[in-house]
């Protein structure tokens, strides 16, 4: 088995470069839950290509399961860029179905719990395989320095892929894009509502730039 | 020491094969677990120390620290164990479907078990491009890696041990080559009271994650005082904490860094601590 791991391995690596030129770079959309990334991902979506968009919820785990949009063709100052947003379940290092129990009847709220569990690892998996580049969004109303943000942009870094780092949620009151930028000062920040539509021009200009 | 022969008392690391044929020095075959210190303590028993001491308040994204209460009911899902087993299935069925056909729960996998050091060099090849059709419900919106196959693995306990130990307790004492308690120091009978039980003749190797306790009360790890630094409880803790720990059904902690290292990934779980993979897109190739 070894051998043909290797051997496939090698075919697929081959194969990676052949089309890497014509590929669309895949962008995955990361962060904690709740942070609005499907909001932002449905935004991008409809703004590019019109389509309807994925379920959005202010309960967290609403995306369980890793999802993308293809060829998302962005334009930008004469530039374009064509992408593929993939939209991942938040990552968190605890999921406790109590949180949902307000919601929903506790059987269900269990089986959101394990399927959040699995969006994480399904998450993870796609950090390592498979995204080109990183959009990190955050609500900038939460304090922005966790474990899980500190490991996730410590694991991008590593394999130096480039990331921006998203201030969500700018329309709130408790909204700091300046703590986010202090936190990780390394990265360019770019602040947003997805919700209300607020600065995209400056995330648009943003993505083709980095991702382009 | 984890264990020690509690004839001559002569101590072997945990994991090792020596006892495996008895006591070298004395020939006796029975052995009794001591926790070693948190600080240079094994995977298995400082696994359940840190668990014990339940203040490491920032290690799980801030909430808190795991209830000791319910450690009882962990099941860990191990990932040192590795699918020998693989067939398509696709990503959308119910896991409860997936996890029916599981026949696994009484294969082994730690003589094939990779380590994590041998996980860190898996390849980062890219999987190819997801070839299901886009459901019409979600707009376009393709489930991610929809089509793929699952290997399926149920660690059971003795799959969550060193092999030694899991092999050491398959090992069974003639009850004739037990010594009788008066051969023994007071301090050593005490440990072993079981061999009064006729029915007890099997070795029994240090089980921290057992969820019910043995009747004679041993005790494999217990909180001391000499508590370590946090540094180095989280340092340990991140060794051994293998991707996906279940405290109860629907409260899990995930060890982000063992989810991302690992080269096949956890796709479906059960609460009873079983759960489906998702097998390296290499062998995937070879079936599509």
């Amino acid at each position: 088995m070894g051998l043909f791991t290797e051997l496939k391995d090698s075919i697929s690596r081959a194969t990676d470069r052949l089309f890497s030129e014509q590929e669309p770079k895949r962008i995955g959309i990361y962060g904690p839950p709740n942070a609005g990334k499907t909001t932002l991902a449905n935004r991008i979506a409809r703004d590019w290509t019109g389509d309807a968009i994925g379920t959005e919820s202010h309960i967290p785990h609403e995306t369980r399961r890793a999802r993308r949009k293809e060829n998302v063709e962005i334009e930008r100052n004469g530039k374009t860029v064509t992408i593929d947003i993939v939209d991942t379940p938040g990552v968190t290092t605890k999921v406790d179905y109590e949180e949902f129990t307000d919601e929903m009847e506790e059987d269900d709220a269990i089986r959101r719990s394990r399927e959040a569990t699995e969006g994480v690892a399904e998450a993870m998996h796609w950090l390592r395989e498979d995204v080109d580049g990183v959009i990190y969004v955050l609500d900038s109303a939460e304090d922005p320095i966790t474990q899980v943000n500190t490991m996730l942009i410590g694991i991008i870094e590593s394999r130096d892929l480039p990331v921006l780092i998203f201030a969500n949620k700018i329309d709130l009151d408790d909204s700091s894009v300046k703590r986010i930028e202090d936190a990780f000062p390394q990265h360019k920040t770019v602040p947003l509502s997805a919700k209300e539509g607020e600065n995209m021009d400056e995330v648009y200009a943003n993505i083709a730039e980095y991702f382009g | 020491m984890p264990h020690e022969c509690t004839n001559c008392g002569r101590t072997f690391p945990d994991g090792s094969k020596e006892m495996l044929s008895g006591c070298p020095d004395c020939g006796g075959n029975r052995f009794q677990f001591t926790p070693a210190t948190p600080s240079g303590a094994d995977r298995s028993d400082s696994r359940s120390e840190i668990a014990d001491k339940g203040g490491e308040p920032d290690r799980f994204d801030g909430s808190g620290s795991p209830d000791p209460s319910s450690e009882t009911g962990t099941d860990w899902v191990s990932a040192d164990q590795k699918a020998n087993s693989e067939f398509d299935r696709p990503r959308t069925e119910p896991s409860s479907d997936r996890l029916e056909k599981s026949d696994v729960s009484d294969r082994a996998w730690p003589e094939t078990a990779r380590r994590p050091e041998d996980r860190a060099e898996a390849k980062r090849s890219r999987p190819e491009t997801d070839p299901s059709p886009p459901s019409a419900s979600e707009q376009d919106w393709t489930e991610a890696n929809s089509n793929g196959t699952a290997g399926e693995e149920s660690p059971t306990l003795a799959e969550t041990e060193e092999s030694a130990q899991a092999d050491a307790r398959s090992e069974v004492v003639p009850r004739d080559e037990l010594p009788t308690a008066s051969d023994r120091p007071p301090a050593e009978r005490r440990q072993s009271d079981s061999d009064d039980d006729p029915e007890d003749g099997t070795e029994e190797p240090p089980d921290p994650d057992s969820e019910a306790a043995p009747e004679n009360g041993r005790v494999v790890s217990e909180p001391t005082g000499d508590q370590p630094s946090i540094e180095d409880l989280r340092a340990e803790l991140n060794e051994q904490f293998e991707s996906i720990k279940i405290l109860n059904p629907g409260q899990y902690e995930l060890n982000l860094m063992e989810l991302y290292n690992r080269e096949e990934y956890i796709i479906s779980l059960q609460e009873d601590g079983r759960y489906v993979i998702d097998v390296p897109d290499s062998w995937r190739d070879g079936d599509e």
